[in-house]
């Protein structure tokens, strides 16, 4: 649609404003001063004598012809052919089509529905607030280890000893944990505590002995445990279960082992055995492998409720998911979560409800606990009208009150009051404290919170921010951030890692979902530790290495150890930008990719616009040009005049990470043909303002980010968008620049920068003016 | 087989609905011939011999030289189906293997073969794990199901009454495979969320989204210009939901049944939540759910008090008292004769209920085999497993207490598999013990 010295247009933009200069200068916008401005007013706004604005559905080519033929009026042949077509470029881009329209609207707060994420959180949450805590954060990892030299649980009779075990890999052969202490036919180990996954999805767990085993893990009253393997039956030896789970929760978990005959009492027919035990899992991006220690808590919870019902993912055009628009399959799947959520509550209403099946008030416990739940999915107290429509006749048209129950919350969790977020305006108590539990967890908010917001404790700035900064210490905190960090590092995906076999012999699956942990624990002491610095994202010359990844960094470590930090590479690695993760995924199987890592670097991390290119490109294959660098192959590729516009700033980029080859080990040098190339991996970036800046390798590529003007200011828009999921813009032209001088004079804190944008947009933006 | 939700998709509802639909609509059942359906019915710990078997075999019913045999205590509750009734003699269940004779009773009942070695030790014998076969009801499932004509919405049912909440060997009838035990529902409420949940689902959502739209339009009124597409969109997929709803609306043709409420999983309850099972199992297969069901009676080494007939002690433990001991003897006549009475009301009700779109009554197209895991308590004796066939759905001779000259129970599940029309099916279980095939019983 765009002729062909425009391909690639346009290229590169500045990413703030938004309605980015995108057209400002168009060979169209000449053409259109000066033969179409006087009738149709600047922007096509009109004029006196053509009031009304230039706008209409005709597509760049309808709308080119039409000027052809019959524009100007007064003189149609003034603009034809390549004229016409880049005026109606330039006209349908910048304010005709409906795309132009809705860019160029004011930004303002809408009205959102709740994202899946939300959705699913909330659900949780709402449950969970009838059933009390989940343990708190420390340090402690592992789980807590009962052993017994008996063949069950019974404290007064067999306990021998207690201890925390980091991770279940045992083998204790024949004759058992400790021949002094435990019959080697008859002892029992029972562990308890919490699982914390990374990140939402399904996974997979695998016990694997050849005796006794009982796997709790997250069930909720009433449901079967998730590994039953206490009827040790023919040589089954390896259970499994899967679990959906939300991220960053920590997940109930017992694990029952017992090494003897189970039924009657009976010795007779005992036999020496070999006894193993392990806990392997599976998660959404990993391999099968030990629950790693640094995944579990020896503390204790209740179940989390996690909503089965599968749903339309959210709309993620502009960059972070956000509930703008409803459809037929979100409704729908909705009603189904509701439905699901109302049976879980149900069938275990004794409980939730605290009232027995035979109780004589049953009737006022349900109609009681269905205030409570209706009022708390609301995130405010029922008025006179809502009372009557979600509370009263429910109960009244119900033929039971267990149906006038069931039908309240499918009501409730149907209702706009529920599925919507605050609306435009809403300015209570009862609004912030769900604009900050929104913004800081994605979820409702909690009793505290709701109760601060009853007695009018969220009324000033000081009160806000006291109540978002306890809201930081919680686990919801750190999975929203934690899922943000991997949607900002473009890894939330869990790319399938495949590398080269001839050249990458080490690398393997396994590997790849180490140095993906590696990750997560960097980005986790980052944002947890001191300080929580955003500098240290690029400054950080240690890496979190284990057993597994060491050899492949040139280290010896016992390959059983857990992660460390470790500094690689005498000082020369910079934070995300070298992490081998990082390397690998911002490469091919077979070569590095410095216009994959000069994209992420562009536009991530410094926050500008780039279209993509017009046409699919396939890579030159490096065997084509076998004595180029990597280097001068991507300069080769990118030499066209209409790549040039973006890859003059890609290309700049990525080759100062030349240095890590594509799993991320460092390296001075390449192979090509039959030579070693020395790596160029000098680079440089035009800012937004001021001089252009060069450096060579990472290192001073780290440098110069960490002080970058356009790295704070891409930072913290990302970041209040995926908080807030409402336009910055929204809360005024100045926000932008007030965050990020705020993040620059708190000395780079993110998670004081997140108190900032939570604290800021618990109230309501000012109504714009159209 | 198909799937039910490519199933449901091709009958036009979409996905959203799933949850709020009911049964499955039957595909022509006049194609096909009448139903044929099955009711396996277990209770524990064997029969008083005395009491239970008939004292020759014979007609119950035919005048003239042969005499006819009056019913035995036991067995005398279901007098009044003697003419459909078929008492079997001389069926043992001969499986041998790792297991005590509780555990190879109930495991290898319906499986027909050996338990697979394991860690439950029993009162005896080898320890011993699940069974290493799936059960007959399950393989006239996967037979039935795999059939347009002849599936149903969940094929098999499995129904308890009072099972141990523990899974063992002990506790588990049917499998569905080598090591799949299939844990029965003994919760009648748990039960009737599983055949009606999804009917009372949609008649809640109906009432909600009713309730809905006028909350919506007030909601919406007091929002910004700007922001009231959004809700007015919602409204929209409401109302179009709700029309979705009740265009897909199924009759049921039979009725709902009204459990009493309140009921708790407890021992003296037994009586009550047996019949609120049976009624059920009754509207289960009056409303095609199911063309194969269980009913088991707690578990083998069954403890319950039947405080209710005057007797305070636990089956099992009476079942351990020797034949010597009169009272103990004339307590589990009574326990037993209990048993029968169920298995009678369970016929009974069936027999008053209509044939859904055929003849005569349910109980002309359904055939209930009531069994137990031991012939006899004290002896654990495999030997005489009592089998009691009530009704007319596999078309067997009825009337009358036949005499076998101990046959091996296999040859009586592929006979109910041949009757339900699995004639396909050679060999049941360990085929060593499958002998000349199906028993010739009609």
């Amino acid at each position: 649609m765009f002729p062909t010295a425009m391909r690639w247009l346009p290229l590169v933009a500045l990413a703030l404003p938004p309605a980015c200069a995108a057209a400002g200068d168009h060979a169209g916008l000449a053409i259109y001063r000066e033969h179409c401005e006087r009738c149709h007013g600047e922007g096509g706004k009109g004029t006196a004598d053509v009031p009304q604005p230039l706008v209409g559905d005709r597509s760049v080519a309808q709308l080119a012809r039409y000027i052809d033929e019959t524009m100007p009026e007064d003189d149609p042949e003034a603009v034809i052919g390549d004229a016409a077509r880049q005026v109606a470029e330039y006209v349908h881009g910048s304010f005709y089509s409906p795309v132009a329209r809705d860019r160029n609207r004011p930004a303002r707060e809408e009205l959102s529905r709740l994202t899946v994420r939300q959705f699913k959180n909330t659900i949780a949450d709402l449950l969970g607030s009838f059933r009390g805590h989940g343990p708190g954060i420390d340090d402690r990892r592992g789980l807590l280890a009962e052993y017994f030299c008996h063949r069950d649980f019974n404290h007064d009779v067999g306990l021998v000893y207690e201890r925390v075990d980091p991770a279940i890999d045992f083998d204790f052969g024949i004759e058992g944990p400790d021949p002094e202490r435990f019959e080697p036919n008859r002892f029992a180990i029972r562990w308890t505590g919490s699982i914390v996954p990374p990140e939402t999805g399904v996974y997979e767990f695998v016990v694997r002995t050849g005796h006794a085993v009982r796997l709790r893990l997250n069930d909720d009253l009433g449901e079967p445990p998730l590994v039953d393997g206490w009827v040790k039956s023919g040589d089954e030896t390896e259970y499994r279960g899967v679990r959906r789970l939300l991220g960053g929760r920590a997940y109930p978990l017992a694990l029952e082992f017992s090494k003897a005959n189970q039924g009657v009492d009976n010795k007779k027919h005992e036999q020496l055995s070999h006894a193993s035990i392990q806990l392997l899992w599976k998660p959404p991006h990993g391999v099968l492998e030990v629950v790693p220690s640094h995944r579990l808590i020896p503390q204790q919870g209740p179940p989390t409720f996690v909503v089965a019902t599968p749903f339309p993912p959210d709309d993620r055009s502009i960059g972070y998911d956000r509930g703008s628009a409803v459809s037929k399959e979100w409704f729908a799947a909705a009603m189904a979560a509701a439905v699901e959520t109302a049976d879980h509550v149900l069938d275990r209403v004794e409980h939730f409800a605290g009232v027995r099946r035979d109780a004589p008030d049953r009737d006022g416990k349900l109609r009681a606990f269905a205030k409570s739940f209706i009022e708390r999915a609301f995130r405010r107290p029922l008025d006179d009208h809502s009372r009557q429509v979600y509370l009263e006749r429910p109960f009244a048209d119900a033929p039971d009150a267990d149906t006038g129950l069931k039908r309240a919350i499918l009501l409730a969790l149907s209702s706009p009051r529920f599925l919507f977020r605050e609306p435009a305006g809403s300015a209570d108590g009862f609004a912030t404290a769900a604009r900050l539990s929104f913004g800081l967890w994605d979820s409702l908010p909690d009793p505290p919170l709701l109760q601060a917001a009853a007695q009018n404790r969220l009324a000033t700035p000081d009160e806000i921010r006291r109540a978002a900064e306890r809201m930081v210490a919680d686990r919801r905190t750190r999975s929203k951030l934690r899922d943000f960090f991997f949607g900002w590092l473009r890894v939330d995906h869990g790319p399938e890692l495949v590398k080269d076999a001839i050249h990458y012999s080490e690398f393997s699956p396994e590997l790849a979902a180490e140095l993906r942990a590696s990750l997560e624990l960097f980005l986790e002491d980052v944002l947890w530790r001191d300080g929580a610095d955003w500098r240290r994202l690029f400054l950080e010359d240690a890496v979190p290495v284990n057993g597994r990844i060491a050899p492949l960094y040139g280290l010896s470590m016992p390959f059983d150890s857990g992660f460390h930090p470790v500094r690689l590479d005498d000082g020369r690695r910079a934070g995300v930008l070298t992490h081998p993760y990082m390397m690998s995924v911002l490469a091919y199987s077979g070569a590095t990719s410095p216009i994959h890592r000069g994209v992420f670097l562009a536009r991530n991390v410094l926050g500008n616009v780039l279209k993509p290119p017009q046409e699919a490109v396939a890579p030159l294959a490096p065997d084509l040009h076998p004595l180029l660098s990597t280097r001068e192959r991507v300069e080769l590729q990118t030499s066209d005049v209409s790549c040039q516009t973006c890859h003059t700033m890609i290309n700049p980029l990525g080759f100062t990470l030349e240095q890590f080859d594509a799993i991320g080990r460092f390296r001075t040098s390449e192979i090509r043909g039959e030579a070693r190339k020395p790596i160029d991996a000098s680079g440089s970036y035009q800012p937004r303002e001021g001089d252009e800046e060069t450096f060579h390798g990472a290192r001073e590529l780290a440098a110069y980010l960490a002080r970058s003007r356009d790295a704070q200011e891409a930072f913290v828009q990302s970041l209040f968008h995926a908080l807030v999921k409402q336009p910055v813009r929204a809360w005024g032209p100045e926000t932008l620049a007030k965050l990020r001088a705020g993040f620059e004079a708190g000395s780079f804190d993110i998670r004081r920068l997140m108190v900032d944008i939570v604290v800021l947009s618990a109230s309501p933006p000012p109504r714009s003016v159209p | 087989m198909i799937p039910r939700r490519e199933f449901l998709r091709s009958l036009g509802a979409s996905s959203a609905l799933l949850p709020f639909l009911g049964n499955l609509p039957s595909l022509s059942a006049a194609a096909t011939g009448p139903k044929k359906r099955l009711v396996i019915v277990f209770s524990p710990d064997g029969i008083v011999r005395k009491t239970f078997w008939p004292e020759s075999p014979g007609s119950f019913l035919t005048p003239g030289p042969v005499r006819v045999p009056a019913l035995p205590p036991i067995l005398e509750p279901l007098a009044e189906f003697q003419d459909r009734l078929l008492v079997l003699k001389g069926v043992h269940n001969q499986i041998l293997g790792d297991g005590d004779k509780h555990m190879r009773g109930i495991g290898c009942l319906l499986t027909g073969i050996e338990l697979f070695p394991g860690n439950i030790q029993g009162g005896g014998e080898t320890p011993a794990g699940w069974s290493s076969g799936l059960s007959i009801d399950q393989e006239l499932r996967n037979f039935l199901q795999a059939n347009p004509a002849t599936a149903s919405r969940f094929g098999s049912l499995e129904f308890g009454v009072l099972v141990p909440n523990r899974a063992d060997t002990w506790t588990r009838m049917v499998y569905a495979g080598p090591n799949k035990p299939i844990a029965p529902i003994d919760d009648p409420y748990e039960m009737f969320q599983k055949l009606y949940g999804g009917q009372k689902d949609r008649e809640s959502m109906q009432s909600v989204l009713d309730e809905l739209s006028e909350d919506l339009a007030k909601l919406s009124a007091a929002l910004p210009a700007e922001d009231r597409r959004l809700l007015e969109e919602h409204a929209a997929l409401v109302r179009d939901f709700e029309k979705e709803l009740s265009s897909h609306h199924e009759a049921v043709a039979h009725a709902v049944p009204v459990l009493e409420q309140g009921v708790v999983e407890q021992n003296d309850q037994m009586p009550r939540i047996s019949r609120m099972q049976i009624e059920l199992v009754v509207a289960a297969l009056a409303g095609d759910f199911a063309r194969v069901a269980t009913l088991q009676y707690t578990n083998s080494v069954g403890q319950p008090h039947m405080k209710w007939l005057g007797i305070e002690q636990g089956q099992h433990d009476l079942s351990h008292e020797p034949n010597s001991n009169a009272a103990a003897q004339e307590k589990l006549t009574k326990i037993n004769a209990w048993y029968a009475g169920e298995v009678a009301h369970l016929a009974r009700r069936l027999a008053e209920t209509p044939e859904p779109g055929g003849d005569g009554s349910l109980l002309d197209h359904t055939t209930i085999l009531w069994m137990n895991e031991l012939g006899e308590g004290n002896s654990h004796s495999h030997e005489d497993i009592p089998f009691v066939l009530v009704g007319g759905g596999l078309g067997f001779k009825t009337g009358r207490s036949v005499q076998l000259p101990g046959v091996s129970h296999n040859r009586l599940l592929l006979s109910l598999a041949h009757a339900m029309g699995h004639t396909g099916l050679v060999r049941f279980g360990n085929p060593d013990y499958c002998g000349e095939g199906p028993l010739g019983l009609s």
